[in-house]
């Protein structure tokens, strides 16, 4: 008896802490889904969830203030994709290199601005902000099992779940939809309707990046409370494998998501216990996987049909 | 090709002027080096004084010098590893792992064969670092292949599995017992490089970077195979009807690519570090895509860019002590760099006009 409610218990936890992970992952990759169905392989996610994390995480520090902060990340994150968007889609430049050339801007600016704000006399001061407190919804929360883990979760996470729904009805439901898959799949046919192809694209890139500083910004304010170098640790990338192996759909990105995330939550849990493997194995864990996601689920996927295609009307 | 919100179109010039490729590199290194006088004065130090630290740390007197001579030597092969694959439009950016799996094959080898004279040993180490790097690029290259899984991708995560192996590696059975930090034991005298000048630091790796560079231009630019990168890199369509095999060259370049950044770790574990650590690579792979880019990749090119970034790297440490600059600003100058240098090649192409 006792044993069973032991592993309730540690299920409950498991599962609470696979929709915690879940977040901010879950809004890169549904930015990252709107920006590849408009046709632009946007890869310098990791960067701008860098980036949001960062701002996220100062912004916070010095006005104690959870909406500017988040707000600031999402417009931190969509200064980037501007950037991305103008590089790519105006100037057509290789999104490979586009990408990585933000990643790697991202990730030297923001220690580089970190350090210069809190070191004093050689010395690094960590601080330490204060994390987003749960939010238990009265009634639903008392549901047994699926209660504690669905309903007593912080507002992002909130916000993350009920997006899903709301990029499907976007995009299968209402014209703005039929628009950017259209820019996805035969962008000439929106010019041809005098619909600014570029534009759209544009919007749709720096919508992404939003969520991905939005995303970024979770890590810091949202959960660990701290900044450290790289703190986004390839969860931007990881976005973009979700994004593949959902094959382009916000329901099984959800779900490609919330595998991901247990898989985390799994060895987060394992490395609590105490069991006795290198604790490097278990953090490896998530790219590995990767990998072999991609191996099954790459042959049968089928992106957007002009996905990375600058669009010109020569 | 409008610009949306700012009426702007994009046109193809008219007279392409002879602009020669230089010009636009060294306008993008300017408009790099003006953003980072911003951001040094952000910090609130002196410009002047933090710029003349730069110089003196790099070039200042001979120890600098060869220490930049030391930091270019990896830098010259990660650069090579991404510049053959670009050529091929192969994305590979998995020269940071694949530079740590070559120093692990190189450490493997050492611990395994200790017994070897020191020419052999020598020997042994490249073979075994191109190879364990060479055998990373090739599995990358072998999920395209037979899984379609983008070498982008695959690179990326190799990247982060190799890291913590290695971090797995100097915590468990490589760890020294005697230290306390996590870090393997030294290798053996050996093994090591042996150094060009007395008093210094400065080892044979320079020049087993330089040999591979001119093997590496005659490969992309002399031979068959290197024809074959080229066509597909121009047109990947139309090199299919040239009975290109597209897959075995993709195999290849990436067994190159990840051979040759696996050269660069066992060169710094041979030549430098002696020892596997966390920190063992402050992220040559990543700088080598910047040096490659910068140098048009062209591997006769890399050697020069490469000491222009290595003299960054070895720069930032007395800008540090000096201007209390963090060596962070560096990692963000390389990424600004590369960021203006592709937007100049573009601008010698294209010019923009307004409606």
């Amino acid at each position: 008896m006792l044993n069973d409610l032991l592993q309730a218990t540690m299920l409950v936890s498991l599962f609470s802490a696979m929709i915690r992970i879940a977040t901010p992952v879950l809004f890169a990759a549904l930015g990252e889904l709107i920006a590849e169905r408009a046709g632009v392989m946007n890869l310098g996610v990791e960067g701008m969830m860098l980036t949001g994390a960062f701002v996220g995480f100062i912004v916070f520090d010095k006005t104690d203030s959870v909406l500017s902060s988040v707000l600031l990340a999402m417009i931190a994150g969509g200064m980037m994709a501007s950037i991305m968007a103008f590089m790519a889609v105006s100037l057509k430049l290789n999104q490979t290199v586009v990408g990585l050339g933000l990643n790697l801007l991202a990730s030297g600016l923001t220690f580089y601005i970190y350090r210069i704000s809190y070191e004093i006399e050689g010395t690094l001061e960590i601080p330490r902000i204060e994390t987003l407190q749960n939010i238990e919804i009265p009634l639903l929360s008392k549901i047994p099992f699926l209660g504690p883990i669905l309903f007593n979760q912080n507002i992002m996470t909130y916000i993350a779940l009920l997006l899903v729904p709301v990029i499907w009805f976007v995009i299968y439901r209402t014209r703005l939809g039929l628009l950017i898959r259209g820019l996805g799949e035969y962008p000439r046919a929106v010019d041809v309707k005098g619909i600014s192809v570029n534009k759209y694209r544009y919007l749709a890139v720096v919508f992404g990046g939003m969520m991905a500083g939005l995303g970024g910004s979770f890590l810091t304010i949202g959960s660990s409370g701290l900044f450290v170098q790289e703190i986004s640790a390839g969860r931007g990338w990881l976005a973009i494998v979700i994004v593949i192996a959902g094959n382009w759909q916000p329901g099984r990105i959800l779900l490609a998501t919330l595998i991901f995330a247990l898989l985390d939550a799994f060895q987060l849990q394992i490395q609590a216990v105490g069991v006795q493997i290198p604790y490097q194995i278990l953090l490896a864990m998530p790219y590995i996987f990767a990998i072999l996601v991609l191996m099954g689920s790459r042959a049968k996927s089928i992106p957007p049909g002009s996905l990375g295609e600058p669009y010109s009307r020569e | 090709m409008l610009i949306p919100f700012l009426n702007l179109r994009i046109v193809r010039r008219q007279h392409e002027t002879k602009l020669s490729q230089i010009l636009p590199v060294l306008l993008a290194l300017l408009a790099a080096f003006i953003v980072s006088a911003f951001l040094v004065w952000v910090s609130g130090s002196d410009v002047k004084v933090a710029f003349i630290a730069l110089w003196e740390g790099a070039f200042g007197n001979t120890r600098q010098i060869t220490e930049t001579l030391n930091k270019a030597a990896p830098l010259i092969l990660t650069g090579l590893a991404a510049a053959i694959a670009f050529r091929a439009k192969i994305w590979n950016i998995g020269a940071e792992g694949q530079l740590l799996s070559g120093a692990i094959g190189a450490y493997w080898a050492i611990t395994t064969f200790p017994g070897l004279p020191p020419v052999a040993m020598f020997i042994v180490i490249l073979l075994s670092s191109f190879l364990a790097g060479a055998l990373i690029g090739l599995l990358s290259g072998y999920l395209k292949t037979k899984f379609n899984v983008d070498v982008i991708i695959s690179t990326v995560m190799f990247n982060y599995i190799i890291t913590f192996l290695l971090s797995m590696l100097v915590d468990t059975v490589y760890r020294d017992p005697e230290s306390y930090y996590k870090w393997s034991p030294k290798i053996p005298e050996v093994a090591q490089f042996p150094l060009l000048l007395t008093k210094y630091r400065l080892h044979a790796g320079i020049i087993v970077a330089i040999v591979v560079a001119l093997v590496i231009y005659l490969l992309i630019e002399k031979s068959p195979v290197g024809y074959e990168i080229q066509a597909i890199g121009h047109n990947p369509t139309a090199s299919n009807f040239k009975g290109i095999n597209k897959s075995k060259t993709l195999l290849f370049v990436m067994f190159i690519s990840g051979g040759v950044a696996g050269l660069a770790g066992g060169g710094e574990l041979a030549g430098l570090i002696h020892r596997l650590r966390i920190d063992f690579s402050p992220g040559y792979g990543f700088t080598g895509i910047i040096v490659a880019m910068l140098a048009g990749l062209n591997p006769i090119w890399i050697p020069l860019t490469s000491l222009l970034f290595g003299a960054l790297l070895t720069g930032s440490l007395k800008m540090q002590i000096v201007a209390g600059i963090p060596v962070a600003l560096v990692y963000a100058i390389q990424a600004i760099v590369l960021l203006f240098v592709i937007t100049a090649e573009f601008f010698t192409l294209y010019e923009i006009r307004r409606d």
